[in-house]
This record gives C-alpha cells, structure tokens and sequence, in this order.
C-alpha cells in the first residue's frame, strides 16, 4: 500500500514537466483562443466581448470560403499523391535489389524528409522562376509552352502541392518499407503455391496487411497538410491574391498582420473543430478498412 | 502481359530465398517498376545538385541554361561573403544552434521521464493523460498561437529566445516514442532493482536511461533537425536581427536581397542544410527507427 502511493507520487512527478508544458501551451491555449473568439482584441486596447459578432462575421467573409477551399484541395490532393506514390515506391523497392542500390534510393528519397521545408521552399522557387528557371527550361526542351507555377492563380496552389509531394514522399515509403518486412514470407509463398495471380496477392495480401501502414500515412499526411505554413509562405505567399492562401496562412494573417485577434480566434476555432471532425471520421472509417493482423 | 503470367505459374518454380514479392512472378512488370523508382530518384536529387552547383558560382553565371548539375567553377567566395558582409549570418548559425541544442536536452530529459512512467508506473489518471497529451499531436500550432503570443507577451518574453523554447519544452511525439521504448524493457528488471531498495528515480536515472541510448538518440537528432527547421514560432516571437533564427532570417535575407544574389542564397542554404545532411549520414539508422518505427509499431 504504503508503496504504491509513494509509486504514484514519483510517477507525477515524471509527468509533472509534461504536462506542465501541455497545460500551458496546448490546452491552456486551446480553451483561452475559444475565449478570445468572442471577444475584439487588437493588442491595444483590452479585449472587450462582442459575443458572437466574429462568427457572425465568418458566415459572410468571402476570403475565408476561399482560404478554405484552398486548404481542402491542398490537403486532399496531397495526402493522395504522398501516400499512393509513397506506398508505390515501397512495394516497388521491397525486390532483390543490391544492397547498394537500395541504400542511394532510400537515402534519395528520404534525405528530403529531414531538410527544412523553408529552404527546400527557397530552392524550388528559383527553379520555378518563369523566364529563368530549370523547370521551364525543360520544359521549352521538350517543346512546352513556359508555365507560370507561381505567379499564376491556377497553378500556384498545385506548385505548392507538387513541393509538399516531393519532400514527403519518402517518409511513407520508408514506412511502407518498414511494414513489408513485417508480412509473412509463408503468406506469399502459400500464394506462390495456390497459383494466385499477382494482382491477387496485391489486393488480398499485401494492401491488407499493410492498411494499418497506409492508415497511419494517412493520419500524417492529412495532419501536416492542414497545417502546412513554410512552404506556402516561401513559395507564394498565398498569392497572387488568395490563389494559395490556406487557413492556417489566413490566421497568421489576421492575427500578426492585422492585428484582429479576437477575429484570428475564431478561424482558428473553426480549424479545431475541423480536424477534430476529420481526425474521428478517420478513425470511424478505419474500422472499416483497416486490417489488424 | 498474360503469357508473362501464365508462363509463370507453375507450381513446379523453384522456391526462391529472400523477399518474394507480388511483381516476382512478372519479370517484365517488375523491371518497369524498377526503372521507374530509379529514374524518379532524379527529380528527388536534382534541386539539391543545382543548389550546390550555383552556389559555386559567380554571380552573372547563377542563371545561366541550360542549368548545371555538378559545379562548373569553384567559387567559394559565396561561403565566404556570408560570413564577411554586414549580414549577421553567423549569429543566425550561432542562435539556431543555441535553441535547436537547449530544445533537444529538454525533450530528452521531460519525454523520457513522461515516456517511463506511462511505461512502467501505475498511478491514477495515466491512460486519461496519455490520451490527452496524443491529441496534441493533430493540434495545429496555429490554433494556440495567439494565446501562446499573449503569454509570452505578458511575461515580457517577446523577441527572446525563450519564446521559441519554452513552448517546445516538451512534446507529445517525444514521450510516445520514449513509451514504446520503454515498453519493451522486462517488467522484472525494474522489480528486481525496487526489491533491492532503488527508488523510481534511481531505477530510471541508473537503469533504464542507460539501457535507453538508440531511442534517446533518434529523439534527439529528430528534435535538434525540427527545431533547427523550424519558422513559424521565430516568425511570431521574434523581430530583431540579433535574435532571429537561420530559417527566419535567411528568408528575410533572400527577400532583402532579391534573386540577384541567387549564388549567395544557395550558398547559405548549402550551410543550412549541412547539419541535417551530416547527422542524415552519420545515424541514418536511427533517424529511420525513431520516425518510422512508431509507425509499425502502431
């Protein structure tokens, strides 16, 4: 008795930092940001209540349907190219290759990952340039027209989408790697034996048993997304006009811009309740589809 | 396409060692796939070897096409002007240096006490706190950011570096990692050192930690490469050239300088992207369990 008490006693003391930390800059946060969005506050003067005033004025600020659009085809968009490449890429590399081989494709595909997005950002944008820039050199080589990726409304949020892909699609080929190694060779050798067809074995064994893979590359993917700020600012700036502008730029805004933080509160509320929407309907459909071995 | 197929499907093949795959029995399919991973492996390194070619270059030659992929001059002025001009790059280095390494010892140090105890002690609460800290990882830090500005601003930490610290002092990834980790140690160990009479810190300080190392060093190169990343929390808290960070003031930088000095830029993008290519080399191993090894481990 006497020593488990003192056990529970050491034990808040280990979470005692941690928690701490979440108290104070999560949660803290979290329900002082709900609070802050029934308020106006510009910093200079101290908040005052208006009510619902900030949702009222969500419902009609057109630029806040757009940042949201943005943000849906952004994160949709991406998290099926990351994943589905991704996922290609680890079934792809999972043969009897020399080692040394597989070591410079993982390394090629993987050391994106760790570099930072806002350089990663600052390399593309040069490579994206217009009149002066590699891609569209190649482009011009192989007899295509120029393509304005970033100073055009209907290509700037696909440039971002296209960098996103690029710097994270080796992360979910690495982990699709990494569940390989974890199906059976019996199963594929029974298969082998019963004469399966290799769409078969594709379909039946292998995406199955690598579901609870794809889930988790799916719950990143969609997480990082949403919150995707470096590239976006480094790339377009949202721009031109509001062609790239997500939520999460659009808070920034807002807040640090304009200086309209009661107003800042309340998207940022709406973006809280639409990833808590997202995250438990993924975890509905997982039920669904997920295969626990 | 179905003579490949068929011609394959004998069950009289001869078993075959090592990973037997789904595009085994297709040769042809197999080496399109192949073929493809490899030459998409291009575009994944291209933009890193136009950066170190024109980073070496003069500067009327950085635009030149078609583009370079290996460095045709060995202009390491760039490197040198960057640390020679009035643009107090070093100071970047030295402060993102500083944060990235306060940062790092302080996830090792709260996430693996956190990590432990949700592993190995039995107190009231721990499954409902567990939880609560997991949804902090789909928090955008967007939402909580004004309030965290409003915090810093009262304790008059605005263009500090504490402000970029002090919100990262822990994190949720952090313990989860060190959890699974933890998890893994036998249960009997740590009875067997408490029936010798070591209290919970000793067991942890003495025992556990020490066996911990491969889990602590793929937390610690994941944090020091994300705080060393990092932009949104110096673009928020701080202002100053003295204080700014290598991601923050470099961009601010290459606007300042335009895409004149697009040699320079690469040239300080080379420097910043260093470290990570360094530690990337060096304990691949790790870096690839820490961030991949939560996934499988579900």
């Amino acid at each position: 008795m006497k020593k488990a008490s003192s056990d529970s006693l050491s034990a808040y003391l280990f979470v005692a930092p941690t928690l701490s930390g979440y108290l104070l800059f999560v949660l803290g946060p979290l329900i002082a940001a709900i609070v802050l969005s029934f308020t106006h506050y510009d910093m200079m003067s101290p908040p005052r209540l208006v009510g619902f005033s900030n949702y009222a004025r969500l419902i009609s600020d057109a630029r806040l349907a757009v940042v949201y659009k943005n943000t849906a085809l952004f994160a949709v968009t991406a998290v099926i190219l990351t994943v589905g490449i991704g996922t290609f890429l680890g079934v792809a590399v999972n043969k009897r290759l020399p080692a040394f081989l597989k070591y410079i494709l993982r390394t090629a595909y993987f050391f994106p990952v760790l570099v930072g997005m806002i350089y990663a950002a600052m390399v593309w944008k040069f490579l994206f340039n217009r009149d002066l820039g590699v891609v569209n050199y190649y482009l011009h080589f192989f007899n295509l027209p120029p393509i304005p990726w970033l100073t055009s409304s209907g290509w700037a949020i696909w440039s971002v989408i296209l960098v996103y892909v690029w710097k994270n699609v080796g992360f979910t080929m690495l982990t699709t790697l990494a569940g390989l190694q974890n199906i059976s060779e019996e199963l594929y050798e029974a298969a082998r034996i019963d004469g399966a067809k290799p769409h078969t074995v594709l379909f039946r064994i292998t995406i199955p048993l690598l579901s609870p893979v794809i889930l988790f590359n799916v719950t990143i993917a969609m997480i990082n997304t949403l919150q995707e700020f470096d590239s976006i600012v480094a790339l377009t700036n949202g721009g031109p006009g509001d062609a790239s502008r997500t939520v999460v730029i659009y808070i920034y805004d807002k807040a640090f811009r304009s200086f309209d933080m009661g107003y800042a509160s309340a998207i940022a509320v709406t973006l809280f309740v639409v990833i808590s929407i997202v995250t438990l309907l993924q975890l509905w459909g997982s039920r669904r589809w997920v295969h626990y071995a | 396409m179905s003579t490949l197929s068929s011609s394959n499907t004998a069950i009289t093949a001869p078993p075959q060692e090592g990973a037997v795959t789904a595009g085994k029995r297709r040769p042809g399919l197999q080496w399109v796939g192949t073929a493809l991973v490899i030459l998409a492996a291009f575009p994944m390194v291209a933009p890193f070897a136009w950066m170190l070619a024109t980073s070496l270059k003069s500067g009327p030659h950085a635009f030149d096409l078609p583009p370079s992929w290996v460095p045709t001059e060995w202009h390491f002025q760039n490197f040198l002007s960057l640390f020679q001009s009035n643009v107090p790059f070093a100071t970047f280095v030295l402060n993102s240096l500083k944060v990235a390494i306060v940062v790092t010892v302080a996830q090792l140090l709260t996430c693996s006490m956190a990590g432990y105890a949700f592993a190995h002690l039995r107190f009231r609460g721990a499954k409902g706190i567990f939880g609560l800290l997991l949804t902090s990882l789909m928090m955008p830090i967007q939402v909580t950011v004004i309030p965290t500005f409003l915090i810093m601003s009262g304790l008059n930490l605005i263009d500090t570096h504490w402000a970029i610290i002090l919100p990262l002092i822990t994190n949720a990834f952090g313990v989860f990692l060190m959890r699974q980790f933890f998890l893994t140690l036998p249960r009997e160990l740590i009875e067997a050192a408490r029936i010798d009479g070591a209290n919970q810190f000793t067991i942890f300080w003495r025992i556990a930690l020490p066996l911990a190392k491969p889990a602590l060093a793929s937390l610690a190169i994941i944090t020091f490469t994300n705080t060393w990343n990092s932009y949104f929390l110096p673009l928020v808290f701080l202002n100053s050239w003295e204080k700014m960070t290598l991601p923050l003031g470099m961009f601010a930088l290459s606007n300042v300088y335009g895409s004149g000095n697009v040699s320079v830029i690469m040239a300080a993008v080379g420097v910043a992207v260093c470290p990570v290519l360094i530690l990337f080399l060096v304990a691949q191993r790790q870096i690839i369990l820490g961030m991949v090894g939560s996934a499988v481990k579900g």
